[in-house]
């Protein structure tokens, strides 16, 4: 419906845009600094890059990062939550319908390649959690979610257990599919992508219990 | 000889027995930071010197840095962990060695977690850090392979490779951690958790053993 001229000023009419396309470049920024951190903390990792190593990587002032976000720590929030995000988003999908081996074979490339590929920003997390609370929210949620994921791909053979068993075997499947368990494999024991998948393969099918369906 | 040449050397001695019982001193007291604080596994010196009762600067005197004092207690460290878990039960039923080696094994993680934090949160900085680590996973790694002697034998090399480097994953300081400080486990629930998982993992027992 067109706006009455008589009742409505320019800018009036001009004033709502200038403000979203301001909001919009403030949002450009802070979605520049946390890739910039992001960079940063990977390629330093586990070190946390200074103020002025992120404003030097995203291109603005040191001024511009403190404006949004008032100290490190808060945009390591933000960068972890906007990882974390991504990580859900780009993770590869789990054959939650297929027989036993597939399910394995699945769920561990997955897991790899989310380790291979955050590895360094991960390492940096937890190192660098301190007694930060938003930060330690965000490490528990994340191994809850991995154990959820757990949970999902491997119902059928962990309903075969009562629910003490299920849930000591889900902490098991955790701590040997951890993130730093993925790296001793690489670093440590100079294993390939492909060797590595094949131990975490090994012992998940010796540690499941069988399923019903299973020949 | 004088009588100063015959008294000098154990006046020698007795500062050097001083000197090293404080450098202990000011280990024990850097050990003791870390574990009351374990999130946050970088004490100041002044934190140190006042918990062991000493100057800033004698700390100083004894380690020209924090990453010398951290090596040294990750010396020490080791070396407790080696007296305080000695392998038992080796020639035992295959129950009897896996609860052995679970029980052996929390001990050492409940007791040296703390400084596991502060050494591989500066490992990058420093690589005697990192060859300490690297040689109490290898430790960590020779132990699982006494203990377990009779059921690795059945497998083939790869095979056996993989089963110790997923045993050690599994029995990791941190796993330890998480199923403590996570899961709110106590300390047998969680080596419930490890001798299950152990149990299933390992191949059968050959009968001769």
């Amino acid at each position: 419906m067109p706006v009455e001229p008589s009742h409505v000023s320019d800018t009036s009419i001009k004033k709502p845009m200038r403000i979203d396309g301001r909001r919009l470049r403030s949002e450009r920024t802070k979605q520049l600094i946390i890739e910039a951190y992001l960079a940063l903390a990977d390629a330093f990792s586990p070190r946390v890059p200074t103020a002025a190593e992120i404003a030097e990587k995203a291109g603005y002032s040191v001024r511009s990062v403190f404006e949004r976000f008032p100290d490190i720590l808060t945009l390591q929030i933000a960068a972890v939550d906007y990882a974390m995000a991504q990580v859900t988003a780009l993770a590869p999908p789990n054959e939650l319908e297929g027989d036993r081996a597939m399910r394995i074979r699945s769920q561990v490339r997955a897991r790899a390649q989310v380790c291979e590929r955050w590895l360094p920003l991960w390492r940096s997390l937890i190192v660098n959690q301190g007694n930060s609370e938003e930060l330690k929210d965000r490490i528990r949620g994340s191994r809850e979610r991995v154990m959820g994921r757990l949970e999902a791909m491997y119902q059928p053979e962990l309903e075969t257990v009562a629910e003490g068993e299920r849930r000591q075997l889900v902490i098991a499947l955790e701590a040997l599919t951890d993130v730093e368990s993925w790296a001793r494999m690489r670093e440590f024991f100079d294993l390939s992508f492909d060797e590595a998948c094949l131990a975490w393969i090994q012992a998940i099918d010796r540690l499941l219990p069988r399923s019903a369906t299973d020949p | 000889m004088s009588a100063s040449a015959v008294f000098k050397p154990s006046r020698i001695d007795g500062r050097r027995l001083r000197s090293e019982r404080t450098k202990q001193l000011i280990i024990e007291a850097y050990l003791a930071l870390l574990r009351e604080r374990p999130t946050t596994p970088v004490p100041t010196a002044a934190e140190i010197a006042q918990r062991a009762g000493y100057s800033v600067r004698s700390v100083f005197e004894r380690f020209p840095d924090l990453h010398t004092l951290r090596v040294a207690a990750a010396d020490y460290g080791l070396a407790h962990a080696a007296a305080l878990a000695p392998a038992r039960d080796v020639d035992a039923d295959r129950p009897t060695r896996i609860k052995s080696q679970v029980e052996t094994r929390a001990g050492t993680c409940e007791r040296g977690v703390a400084l596991w934090r502060a050494l591989t949160f500066n490992v990058d900085e420093d690589d005697a850090l990192k060859a300490r680590l690297r040689f109490a996973r290898t430790r960590t790694m020779e132990r699982l392979e006494i203990m377990y002697q009779p059921e690795l034998s059945t497998l083939a090399e790869t095979d056996r490779r993989n089963m110790l480097i997923t045993l050690e994953a599994l029995t990791d300081m941190e796993s330890w951690a998480r199923m403590r400080e996570m899961h709110g486990l106590s300390f047998a629930e969680a080596c419930a958790v490890w001798i299950r998982a152990i149990d299933r993992m390992l191949p059968p027992t050959p009968p001769q053993a």
